[in-house]
């Protein structure tokens, strides 16, 4: 993953980097070439020099001769010598690489030359003058020195504006995003967005809110829809309760009667149960459970346990528990009860007959095993109304409570199956 | 003995009477909150059923009015939200008892039947049925000054029972009754005919008639 700002710097370095190296060999052409400009310019002036001031001298012709000598041994770089070349004949300018005798180091120098043919009394002569001229290579090394050291600056540069803006820049945007982060939907928390001056920042503030608040609301008018039906639903249910109550107290029955009563009454009793775990999800959801109070998990769990004894033996379970001493939680005492209880009523109906249950508690956590045959689908364990197992009389919503108690005191809820036992572990 | 029921819900507050009513109780209604005030102020009651979600007030206010007029009437909360809450506030305030609708008759009766006792027998917590003495307080019973050991659970059917005096009672609402929560949970009810079996045979070893008769197969009744 990238940063955004990291990659714009990235293009940008690139693009540095391309134009400055093209402007290598673009400085270096033109510094080569304003060098070799004056240097021919000077040539020029030299040669003019040596031709008017030779001819100024007035000498006679050994003297000349002496002269010229005496001029080609001490002006280095010039040389002068008669010629049969026309007077007409046009400069030429060159450029030669040799060494320099005159300097110590064994260097090949770069001379820019000019030779001309000049006349001194009605003689021609071929003067030459060469210029040292910087190398080509190292004009070049040179600038590409200079231009790199630029383009570290500008890099130095791009960091450094980099790393402020993005603090500063993306500010708005971290605000909005930790502000995401927290949210949730099940606390009551309506969420505000710091305002931002920033065009597109405030764009996605207003657009997140506007869909924040739809979902909001939507979420809300579904949990009041299910509170309230099941609210709702109370009465009906108690009236048909007691009808039947009454029904059953009516004189000569048959048996058969009897048993649909009581079918009807099981029932009944299945869809309040739903019903109140609905309610109870809705209340979890709410936020309806104080969960401060400190709990001793190890003496609830063995409470837990002690109730559900006769059902252990009924199936003929044999319960093997360790349960460390005086392990704390902190978390709402009904809730717990109601986990652990839905956990351990699993590992009942959820047992064949003369299985094991394992209960195991330690300050990390809680531990549920009991007997199966093939493994539960984890994605669908924990949903509401999800069918894991061939039973029909659970209400759907037992470990869906499990989990959202779970969420309630941010514990995690673990299952495992291995050794041919389902495995609930509950890490405090 | 006087109950006034306190209940919007015509349907519910009939059947209640009409269960009840086969025990000698006499039931009174009042199915607004204005109507549970006049007639609380009016009469005494051994003792009071109150809905909480009454359409023209909080039926809390009823049971602080009660408070304050310092009437030891008998109250048992009914209530469609299970809120723990609600439920501790109602029993600070001074209720006796606490139902979550929808709730059995019977558990109604049994609770009714518990509250007038420990009314009626403020310095004794003793009822007589036939030749059995229970103890509310001390959870123990006697069967002509034999005491008979009983576990809380039979102790507590016992109550059941006498709280509902020739009514039939089927096997899964005693299911419910003895496992709360948990009874639809557990398929499996054959452990209330364990818990049967036992009471009848300590109440058969010391003598005590068989007041506890089986019917259609696996429903109850207590011939007292």
């Amino acid at each position: 993953m990238n940063k955004l700002l990291n990659k714009s710097l990235k293009s940008f370095t690139i693009y540095a980097l391309i134009v400055l190296a093209t402007s290598v060999p673009a400085y270096y052409f033109l510094v080569d070439s304003i060098w070799l400009r004056e240097l021919d310019e000077h040539n020029e002036i030299v040669a003019d020099r040596t031709e008017k001031e030779l001819n100024n001298l007035n000498l006679a012709e050994t003297e000349l001769n002496q002269s010229i000598t005496l001029w080609n041994k001490i002006q280095p770089g010039t040389n002068l010598e008669k010629t049969t070349l026309d007077k007409n004949r046009k400069d030429s300018t060159y450029t030669v690489l040799r060494k320099n005798p005159y300097v110590a180091h064994d260097d090949i120098d770069r001379f820019r030359g000019l030779s001309r043919v000049i006349k001194i009394y009605r003689e021609n002569y071929l003067l030459t003058v060469e210029t040292n001229v910087e190398e080509t290579e190292e004009t070049a090394i040179a600038i590409a020195i200079l231009t790199f050291l630029f383009f570290l600056i500008l890099v130095v540069g791009f960091l450094i504006l980099n790393r402020r803006l993005s603090v500063k820049l993306w500010q708005p945007f971290r605000n909005t995003l930790t502000e995401l982060k927290t949210f949730n939907l099940n606390s009551q928390s309506n969420i505000s967005f710091e305002k931002s001056n920033i065009l597109e920042f405030e764009e996605l503030n207003v657009a997140l809110n506007k869909l924040i608040e739809h979902t909001v609301s939507v979420y809300k008018s579904q949990k009041e829809f299910t509170e309230n039906a099941s609210h709702e639903l109370q009465t009906p249910l108690a009236i048909i309760k007691n009808k039947l109550d009454i029904l059953l107290q009516k004189e000569a029955l048959t048996d058969r009667q009897y048993q649909i009563i009581e079918d009807i009454n099981k029932a009944l009793t299945r869809v309040s149960r739903i019903n109140k775990n609905l309610l109870l999800l809705a209340k979890i959801e709410n936020h309806q459970f104080d969960d401060s109070e400190t709990i001793n998990v190890s003496e609830l769990t063995e409470e837990c346990l002690e109730q559900l004894q006769e059902h252990f033996s009924n199936k003929e379970l044999s319960v093997h528990t360790s349960i460390e001493k005086d392990c704390v939680v902190t978390g709402n005492r009904v809730l717990i009860e109601v986990l652990i209880n839905n956990l351990l009523l699993n590992s009942i109906r959820h047992n064949s007959q003369k299985g094991i249950v394992e209960v195991k508690l330690n300050q990390t956590g809680l531990f549920i095993s009991n007997s199966g045959i093939i493994t539960l689908e984890k994605e669908h364990l924990f949903k509401r109304f999800k069918k894991t197992s061939e039973e029909s009389s659970g209400s759907g919503l037992g470990l869906a409570i499990v989990e959202q108690i779970c969420k309630r005191h941010q514990w995690t809820i673990d299952y495992k199956f291995q050794q041919e036992k389902h495995t609930f572990k509950i890490s405090f | 003995m006087k109950i006034l029921i306190i209940e919007d819900e015509n349907e519910l507050a009939d059947s209640i009477s009409e269960y009840l009513s086969e025990e000698n109780y006499l039931c009174e209604f009042a199915r607004t909150y204005n109507q549970a005030l006049e007639k609380i102020e009016s009469f005494h009651y051994d003792c009071i059923l109150l809905d909480i979600m009454l359409p023209d007030g909080n039926g809390m206010n009823i049971l602080e009015e009660l408070k304050r007029q310092d009437k030891q009437d008998g109250v048992i909360i009914i209530s469609a939200k299970n809120a723990l809450d609600d439920k501790i506030k109602g029993l600070q305030i001074g209720a006796d008892d606490y139902l979550t609708k929808p709730f059995h008759l019977s558990e109604l009766a049994a609770r009714i039947y518990s509250i007038i006792r420990r009314k009626q027998f403020r310095n004794t917590n003793i009822i007589q049925q036939n030749e059995l003495q229970i103890d509310l307080l001390g959870k123990t019973v006697k069967f002509k000054n034999h005491p008979i050991e009983l576990t809380k659970k039979e102790f507590n059917l016992l109550l059941y029972f006498i709280g509902n005096n020739n009514r039939i009672i089927s096997k899964s609402t005693l299911a419910e009754h003895l496992s709360g929560d948990f009874a639809d949970m557990l398929d499996n009810h054959d452990f209330v005919y364990a818990h049967i079996k036992n009471l009848k045979k300590k109440l058969n070893e010391v003598g005590c008639k068989n007041y506890l008769k089986t019917v259609y197969g696996t429903g109850y009744k207590w011939e007292g």
